[in-house]
């Protein structure tokens, strides 16, 4: 009972479990038992209220009744494994309905397993530890971006490991690609062994590497072998730390400066930060992954950076532009693009800064793209701003409710100008609740 | 009852092919579980279970539209030809356009009338037709080419429907009754060209899912004395005539979500 005795171990996390169950004594028996085997149980008896829980709490496991008072345990089933953030949580089936139909449809709405009442507890605890060992999904060191050397260059390296001897292979093997750092150099990594705790002396934000002579780590902690192959994966995992680090810092400098830019043709504060945060909501909605979350968020609040060089007046201006004044303002995204061109790895944002004003039927600006030619980031981010944007008091009009943003967005998708399913995952949040 | 011509043709060269013999009549209706239960029970007295659509199976269906929601729009006014994907999975997939067999269809629908045609190719060859790479054969009706002027307006997928069918049909494809139920709505974000041509589409937003049974007859001619009555029951317990499950999602997916009660259809 792997996943059970991780549980009551006290280093462990305790895994946390919702059950749906609408008969309060098997509820009871149900959470004592699991509660006796270090699970953190929480319960619900009807249907609204289990999917109200596990949205709040995105347990470890849902178990779940089939038969509930205000809906069927299928349903409930389906609502989860249809949120994008809750959909990776297994879900069992406890029912006593036996049935081979009733087995292939709970299973068929995406649970992991189903038992039929009444069960065994020890069927049951196996169960779970099979369905939450499947669940898990190890980390695994990053390796797959190789990055390139600059000729020449050579990184430091302290190796902190108590072992003369393993010091000493380690130092050779590392000998080939990095120099060893004096008493007194700040290196550019440390090498430790194991779960050996990192030297007091060491800064915080300085990269550590974990080694072993035997194996890969296999309990969640990243452990490099120590075979031939380490000083290339050591180089690797600094280099990539250094240019994200780079990056972070380049990056945010630029949204500093784009901020200090935006207070000047926005009325209210924080608006590029708002925009970025519901941009990356709908993101996580339409399940993007972190890297292009954080190309969607980067790009929100760069997106108007080109009007840095634009005449203050024209930002400035309370009334409405003149044809040739609009003209200007619109190259505020070839201008932004420019602004940026010269940081490669902020290539893959440009398009944001670029086509952010573009619209689906074509009617956008700068370059009038179409539909398919518009990358779903750049809608995201275009649906986002026009939201925030209505949220917002303007000379020209008042701020509208989020509800009411929604159906002016949804105007605008009947009239083909955004996507209609960013505003649907816009409006989906609306109505849970949004983030503010 | 007039013989249907229901062909059916697999091959390892040419796409499968499904079509009917004429306009067919059509009528579904929105009823509770127990009420779906009892007419299929009636129904599977008088007809065998289709071997397409088992228990539980999950049918997935990817609509098409265009930026301005032609087809949608014409679909409200009683008359469009709906353009979409069909899948077919054990369990539900959070994705569409998987690899496997896809059914390109082509729906003529009319106010009291369907016209279907649908061809099942592996999807590389379906997404090649979306994208207007790839022609199809058009031996019946002419919906290809219909189709393929759609596709040239820009329509692409939108909006996704899934659900469970339990189908029967009778020998000669003359009458089918089909039972959907666990309906959910979806969005699909649109298409764009840097998208991986071989890539399922991740589902979007949830955007509806409905409680009730979705029982729909499908005939040609007269219906037997036995469907007359079941469908008299059904009118009676029915509660919504409703539109298509295209234009519910639809209307989901434009914020028009008054739902399946704005019209009705027959």
């Amino acid at each position: 009972m792997k996943a059970v005795e991780n549980a009551v171990r006290s280093d462990a996390p305790a895994t946390r479990v919702v059950v749906v169950e609408d008969d309060q004594a098997s509820a009871d028996v149900l959470q004592r038992r699991l509660q006796a085997n270090g699970m953190v149980v929480s319960v619900a008896h009807d249907g609204r209220r289990g999917i109200e829980l596990v949205e709040e709490l995105l347990p470890d496991l849902v178990l779940l009744d089939v038969m509930l008072p205000d809906t069927d345990g299928y349903d409930v089933c389906l609502r989860i494994k249809s949120n994008t953030s809750t959909s990776p949580i297994p879900v069992i089936f406890l029912s006593a309905r036996g049935e081979v139909v009733d087995k292939v449809r709970g299973l068929s709405c995406g649970a992991a397993d189903y038992i039929t009442k009444p069960f065994q507890a020890a069927e049951l605890l196996a169960r779970i530890d099979a369905v939450l060992g499947q669940a898990r999904n190890p980390r695994v060191p990053r390796l797959g971006r190789p990055i390139e050397r600059a000729p020449g260059e050579r990184l430091v390296a302290r190796v902190a490991i108590a072992d003369p001897a393993l010091r000493e292979h380690v130092e050779q093997l590392l000998g080939s690609r990095f120099d060893l750092a004096e008493a007194d150099e700040t290196p550019d990594v440390v090498i430790v062994e194991g779960n050996a705790a990192v030297p007091a002396d060491i800064p915080e934000d300085l990269a550590v590497i974990r080694v072993s002579p035997g194996h890969a780590g296999n309990d969640g902690n990243e452990v490099i072998p120590i075979d031939a192959q380490l000083p290339r994966i050591v180089d690797l995992l600094v280099r990539e730390r250094s240019l994200d680090h780079d990056l972070q810092a380049a990056a945010e400098a630029l949204i500093v400066l784009a901020s200090a830019i935006g207070s000047h043709d926005r009325p209210g504060a924080g608006h590029g930060e708002r925009v970025a945060s519901r941009a990356v909501q709908i993101g996580r909605a339409l399940g993007l992954d972190d890297s292009t979350r954080m190309t969607i968020r980067l790009g929100s609040l760069l997106r108007d950076v080109g009007n840095a060089r634009l005449p203050a007046a024209i930002l400035a201006k309370q009334g409405e532009l003149t044809p040739e004044e609009r003209a200007t303002l619109e190259r505020h995204p070839i201008l932004g693009e420019e602004i940026l061109a010269g940081f490669k790895r902020l290539s893959g944002l440009l398009p944001i800064v670029r086509h952010h004003h573009e619209r689906l039927d074509g009617t956008g600006y700068p370059d009038g793209l179409r539909a398919e030619q518009i990358p779903l980031e750049v809608r995201i981010v275009s649906v986002a701003d026009r939201f925030e944007a209505l949220l917002a008091d303007r000379p020209d009009r008042p701020a509208v409710s989020e509800a009411e943003a929604v159906r002016i967005l949804q105007s605008a998708v009947a009239r083909g100008e955004l996507d209609a399913a960013v505003v649907a995952a816009l409006a989906t949040q609306v109505r849970a609740g949004g983030n503010r | 009852m007039r013989p249907s011509s229901v062909s059916k043709r697999v091959t390892t060269s040419a796409p499968a092919h499904e079509t009917d013999a004429e306009r067919r009549h059509e009528h579904r209706f929105q009823v509770s579980e127990s009420i779906a239960r009892l007419v299929m029970r009636t129904t599977a007295n008088n007809l065998p279970l289709s071997r397409d659509d088992r228990p539980y199976q999950w049918s997935t269906t990817t609509y098409c539209d265009t930026v301005s929601w032609s087809i949608f729009r014409a679909a409200q006014k009683g008359s469009a030809m709906q353009l979409r994907i069909r899948e077919y999975h054990r369990t539900r997939p959070r994705e569409v356009m998987t690899p496997g067999t896809a059914w390109i269809e082509f729906k003529d629908d009319e106010q009291d009338t369907s016209l279907k045609e649908r061809f099942g190719v592996p999807m590389d060859v379906a997404r090649a037709f979306l994208r207007g790479e790839a022609a199809l054969p058009q031996p019946d009706h002419g919906l290809a080419e219909r189709a393929s002027q759609l596709l040239r307006e820009g329509a692409r997928p939108v909006a996704v429907t899934q659900y469970n069918r339990l189908a029967y049909n009778s020998l000669d494809s003359s009458l089918r009754i089909t039972a959907d139920h666990n309906l959910m709505y979806f969005a699909l974000p649109w298409e764009t060209r840097t998208d991986g041509d071989a890539d399922p589409s991740p589902l979007g937003s949830l955007l509806a899912m409905e409680p009730d049974v979705i029982v729909e007859m499908k005939w040609y001619g007269e219906l037997p004395h036995w469907a007359v009555d079941l469908h008299a029951y059904l009118k009676e317990n029915t509660r919504e005539e409703r539109p298509s499950k295209f234009i519910v999602a639809m209307r989901w997916l434009l914020g028009e979500t008054d739902g399946a009660k704005k019209t009705r259809k027959k």
